[in-house]
């Protein structure tokens, strides 16, 4: 037996698994409708995909908002999971889902996969026969991930960094790295039996005044980690950063790029996608405004030339949002890319041109990295500031760089650290800005820079 | 002037936190910054560590309510802490209060200045001058 089926046989033996077939799902998914994966509407379609978020705790609640779901035309269904299962504390979220089965109250944030099962939850998936995207935050995946396979989910988002660096304080970066090779293995596994599993990243990060070239670096290491696993279908991501130049350059040289990385390490057969994420920072009260701004990310992700868009909700200030809210967006947004027409195309070569030279410096010196392996490479980088995550809580973190946006609302990097970036571009980002301020006003700014939706 | 700072509990609401490293930086403190998610002793622990001249909490999501009633039991465990400014800020209560009756909970606490929902550059002025007239600067 190998290695990695030992593992999965650990991984799959304890009480919160009820008795995993394994020759029963691998027929399962050999055997499954091609529309429950992503990778087969990817290749087919003919306009970018809707996907909102979404996880109720008990079964009955979750068909019902998918339900509603697909009354407002939706493309990919949501499965988002809850806080205690991301963290691996199973007994807690049967509990709370006992709880909330009982008194008709939600008690978990979202829907605990590994405690509803693969055999039930798989009775949902082919049911509504949509693909449907696995959201969590997970820093050990391996048991989920394996559960969301075994249900028929094979859009399967989260990374060792994009899921560690925005969400946890302490937890090991390099376990991350392990765990989540496991992940990428599994995924590569079954890809070879139907349509490929899909793999995304979650470019979104802390939603905070993170530069483009961080975002597009940590999307190319994490595809790169994929692929070299394996895995034949990746998306990269990114969120709405505010300034809608500096979001088509993105998607430009994102594009690009990705194209360039995984050719380099000869995956070029593998299909990567863009995925666009609606405004991720702080949302309007005003329910009215937020849906403007819901439409204007919808408009931004079209001149983008993303793949599919996931969405917000007019109650995103608020907190979860009723089933009602949620597929009320859905609906706006196809018709808003329905009428989407005759859309002009903006190149900005200059901005294209600095972007590309820092995460390309950025590549290069986490490639030069001593270390024997890919990850280990991105490990040490981390831990050196090479790779810096503006306003992330983990203790590994550098914290150095500092950004704010300038006159145009882009965000620039007006500290660098230990972040590689060449002298040429740094000079031309602090140059977009005023930078004579004193620190006072500029820590005002920065707080303003971040409410900017507000 | 040495202060020690973070978010104290289970909050991991993070943003405040560095902006409060920058400022105090900028000021001149010299800071130790010890994040998001950090319980009591673990402050206690810094400021003795650090010989630090001041204790500056912060707490988003409330949780510090929870917490802040231990501060005058552990501190009265360390023996080199007598000197030590405690300051708390950010948004002290689960819910709503007004700061009129959350300041004097927060000063039987143990805390010498409290912020509920201050503008962060006002209470560093506040901060500053305080320690200023007790001539710790």
């Amino acid at each position: 037996m190998s290695l990695l089926q030992q593992e999965r046989e650990i991984i799959l033996s304890n009480e919160h698994v009820d008795n995993f077939d394994f020759a029963e799902v691998e027929d399962f998914i050999r055997n499954a409708d091609k529309n429950l994966f992503i990778s087969h509407h990817f290749k087919n379609k003919k306009k970018m995909l809707v996907q909102p978020r979404g996880g109720f705790p008990t079964y009955k609640k979750q068909f019902a908002l998918n339900e509603f779901f697909v009354e407002a035309n939706v493309d990919v269904l949501p499965l988002t999971i809850d806080s205690n299962t991301r963290l691996n504390d199973y007994a807690t979220a049967k509990k709370m889902l006992l709880l909330s089965e009982e008194n008709d109250v939600d008690m978990l944030n979202g829907y605990p996969l590994v405690t509803h099962g693969y055999r039930a939850t798989r009775k949902m998936v082919t049911h509504f026969n949509k693909p449907v995207s696995l959201r969590h935050g997970t820093p050990d995946a391996r048991l989920l991930i394996e559960t969301a396979l075994a249900s028929g989910i094979f859009d399967i988002e989260g990374g060792p960094i994009t899921y560690l660096l925005p969400y946890s304080k302490n937890f090991p970066l390099d376990k991350a790295f392990l765990y989540w090779k496991y992940v990428e293995k599994i995924c590569a596994n079954y890809s070879k039996l139907n349509e490929p599993i899909n793999r995304e990243s979650f470019g979104a990060l802390t939603a905070t005044l993170v530069p483009p070239a961080i975002t597009i670096t940590i999307q190319l290491l994490e595809m790169l980690l994929s692929l070299e696993e394996g895995v034949k279908s990746f998306s990269v991501s990114f969120s709405q950063t505010g300034s809608m130049n500096q979001d088509i350059v993105m998607g430009a040289v994102i594009k690009k790029l990705s194209r360039h990385y995984a050719s380099s390490i000869n995956c070029s057969d593998a299909t990567i996608n863009l995925v666009y994420h609606q405004w991720m920072g702080a949302f309007p009260t005003n329910k009215d405004f937020a849906e403007q701004l819901i439409n204007m990310s919808t408009v931004i992700a079209a001149m983008v030339g993303a793949d599919k868009i996931i969405t917000k909700t007019r109650e995103e200030a608020s907190g979860i949002p009723t089933k009602e809210a949620n597929a009320k967006t859905v609906a706006n947004t196809q018709y808003t890319l329905g009428i989407l027409n005759g859309l002009p195309k903006i190149v900005d070569e200059e901005e294209e041109e600095i972007l590309t030279l820092e995460v390309n410096a950025i590549m290069e010196a986490v490639f030069n990295d001593s270390a024997d392996t890919l990850w280990r490479k991105v490990f040490n980088s981390i831990k050196s500031g090479v790779i810096d995550v503006p306003f992330s809580p983990h203790i590994i973190n550098h914290n150095e760089m500092i950004t704010i946006r300038d006159a145009k609302k882009n965000i620039r990097i007006i500290k660098r650290g230990n972040v590689p970036i060449p002298d040429r571009c740094f000079l031309y980002e602090k140059a977009q800005c005023d930078l004579t301020k004193d620190t006072t006003s500029m820590v005002n700014d920065i707080i303003h820079d971040i409410g900017i939706m507000q | 002037m040495k202060v020690v700072t973070g978010v104290v509990g289970n909050d991991i609401h993070v943003v405040a936190n560095r902006l409060i490293e920058l400022s105090l930086n900028a000021r001149g403190f010299e800071v130790f910054n010890l994040g998001v998610n950090t319980y009591l002793e673990e402050f206690f622990d810094a400021a003795v560590e650090t010989n630090a001249d001041v204790l500056l909490i912060s707490s988003l999501n409330g949780e510090a309510e929870g917490w802040s009633r231990e501060v005058k039991l552990l501190r009265s465990k360390y023996k080199t802490l007598d000197k030590l400014v405690m300051v708390i800020g950010g948004n002290l209560v689960v819910g709503t209060a007004d700061a009129e009756t959350i300041v004097p909970k927060y000063k039987k606490y143990g805390f010498d200045l409290v912020f509920h929902q201050v503008d962060l550059n006002t209470g560093l002025d506040t901060l500053e001058e305080y320690l200023k007239e007790r001539k710790i600067v």
